[in-house]
């Protein structure tokens, strides 16, 4: 018993299909609310860490402990003028957040939460291949930050939306090459290895003993991903003025800022599904979904840590750094892979 | 020839600076904020701190070596109509406390320590609302009315 079949059975009434359909939208929506909550978390946690790192206390002046500073922040931008460019590419200059925002919204339909307490398993849906879904989603992104850096009509926006490509394509051969490996390596145990569930099932070992260098290299990617400080080359905000979003305004630059925050949230998911063994742990039938939710704080704060100490990296050092390292990296942890799984290890 | 020594390095380690730094980040979110919340909590001052000017306009002879010895001309004497005999011009100082630089000058060169400055230092006032006559500097921060 599931929470999709708990609500199907409260509009059981409506017969078999329309009861699943219409459970399946609820259920879809929860999630969204879910992820909304899950952003609007991080943008606080964010502040309220690096206010502790520089010593200093952070949002407390807007509800207790500061914890409505997000909404009175959303509010405001909800307020603002959506001041435009002229001379834009006006479909694609509104499009661009709302893809952003939406393929961020998609990936987090296709997590497996794995189960809590009476609600039973908490997956929206499922399938074979929810692996290629999942990343095929994550990665309409990008696309949304190219279409406003190009339709903004702004050298700024311009040059951030190339930097954000040269970056992309650095990281993403070797982080699909990662993800290859974790699938060389399920494919031993279960019959099912592009289905992150399927994925989970197989490490009654977590993966990040078995491939280390695979956890190195797809955290990395999921932080490049998130497009933050080490690797925020799409915004470099002391040298362009914030890249991309530089033309957008109110709420059109709030989707893009939910979906930075949106993204390291749903990467440390992704990460800590993959390689810490997602919602696996003591009392799984019961408190599977809290696992996973300690296992991708645990990684958020390490990702905030990574974003708050280091500076950025220049563009061409970083696509020196994808290609030339962490590229043959990748080979090197996908051979051994194979290896592992030949010998019998995993 | 001179011989230079050779300062010697520690091995680099590939990443390991960038993990050390991060530990440091990460050692700093559990020490006790620096921020004082003003309004609601003070920070202790030193003891020698002072700011605000207060004059005992029965002590006050009318001298004017305070108005002399301002550096900046933030004192100067004011006619006040007060009963004391030991000041028959009757000029007392007033102070612009927007130019006052707390230099403290007229507390030392008083020869009857009329003009003696405390620890009072929360005097925000509006605009070209500054100037202290005798009258309020003799009162406390609090009874002064602008």
């Amino acid at each position: 018993m599931n929470l999709l079949t708990r609500i199907a059975d409260i509009f059981g009434f409506l017969g078999h299909f329309p009861a699943y359909a219409i459970a399946y939208i609820v259920e879809t929506l929860i999630v969204i609310i879910f992820g909304t909550v899950a952003v609007a978390g991080m943008v606080y946690l964010f502040r309220k860490y690096m206010a502790r790192v520089q010593i200093r206390i952070g949002p407390n002046r807007v509800g207790k402990f500061g914890l409505l500073q997000v909404m009175a922040d959303g509010l405001k931008l909800f307020q603002k003028e959506s001041i435009m460019p002229s001379g834009r590419d006006d479909l694609a200059y509104k499009v661009a957040p709302v893809m952003v925002f939406i393929g961020l919204m998609m990936g987090f339909v296709f997590i497996p939460y794995g189960p809590l307490a009476w609600f039973g398993s908490l997956t929206v849906t499922h399938s074979d291949v929810s692996l290629v879904i999942l990343f095929a989603l994550i990665a309409i992104m990008p696309i949304g930050e190219i279409l406003s850096g190009i339709a903004s009509n702004n050298k700024y926006a311009m040059l951030g939306a190339l930097r954000g490509v040269a970056k992309d394509i650095s990281f993403e051969v070797p982080m699909m090459l990662s993800i290859l490996s974790v699938v060389v390596m399920a494919s031993a145990n279960v019959t099912n290895p592009l289905d992150l569930n399927g994925i989970i099932q197989a490490q009654s070992i977590p993966f990040i003993i078995l491939e280390p260098l695979g956890f190195i290299i797809f955290f990395i990617s999921m932080i490049a991903r998130a497009s933050q400080s080490p690797f925020d080359m799409g915004e470099s905000d002391s040298e362009l003025v914030t890249g991309n979003t530089t033309e957008y305004s109110g709420l059109r630059f709030g989707m893009f800022y939910l979906g930075l925050f949106g993204t390291i949230f749903l990467g440390s998911m992704i990460v800590s599904i993959m390689y810490l063994g997602g919602y696996n742990g003591p009392e799984v039938g019961y408190l599977g979904f809290v696992w996973l939710l300690i296992k991708t704080m645990i990684l958020v704060v390490i990702t905030l840590t990574v974003w708050l100490s280091m500076p950025r990296v220049r563009i061409d050092k970083f696509v020196n750094f994808g290609w030339k390292i962490l590229l043959p990296l990748s080979f090197i942890q996908l051979i051994a892979a194979g290896f592992l799984t030949l010998g019998g290890i995993a | 020839m001179i011989e230079v020594k050779e300062i010697k390095t520690p091995r680099r380690i590939p990443f390991f600076g960038m993990v050390m730094g991060m530990v440091t980040v990460f050692k700093h979110a559990f020490q006790k904020p620096v921020t004082v919340q003003y309004p609601e909590k003070k920070d202790d001052q030193g003891d020698r701190f002072r700011y605000r000017i207060y004059l005992s306009t029965d002590d006050c002879v009318g001298c004017t070596l305070c108005e002399q010895v301002c550096p900046n001309l933030s004192i100067t004497m004011m006619t006040h109509d007060k009963d004391n005999p030991r000041n028959k011009r009757k000029i007392y100082p007033s102070v612009n406390f927007g130019t006052c630089t707390v230099c403290r000058n007229c507390e030392e060169i008083c020869p009857t320590d009329a003009i003696y400055l405390k620890d009072v230092f929360e005097t925000s006032r509006t605009r070209n609302s500054f100037f202290y006559n005798p009258v309020e500097l003799e009162k406390d921060e609090g009874d002064v009315i602008k």
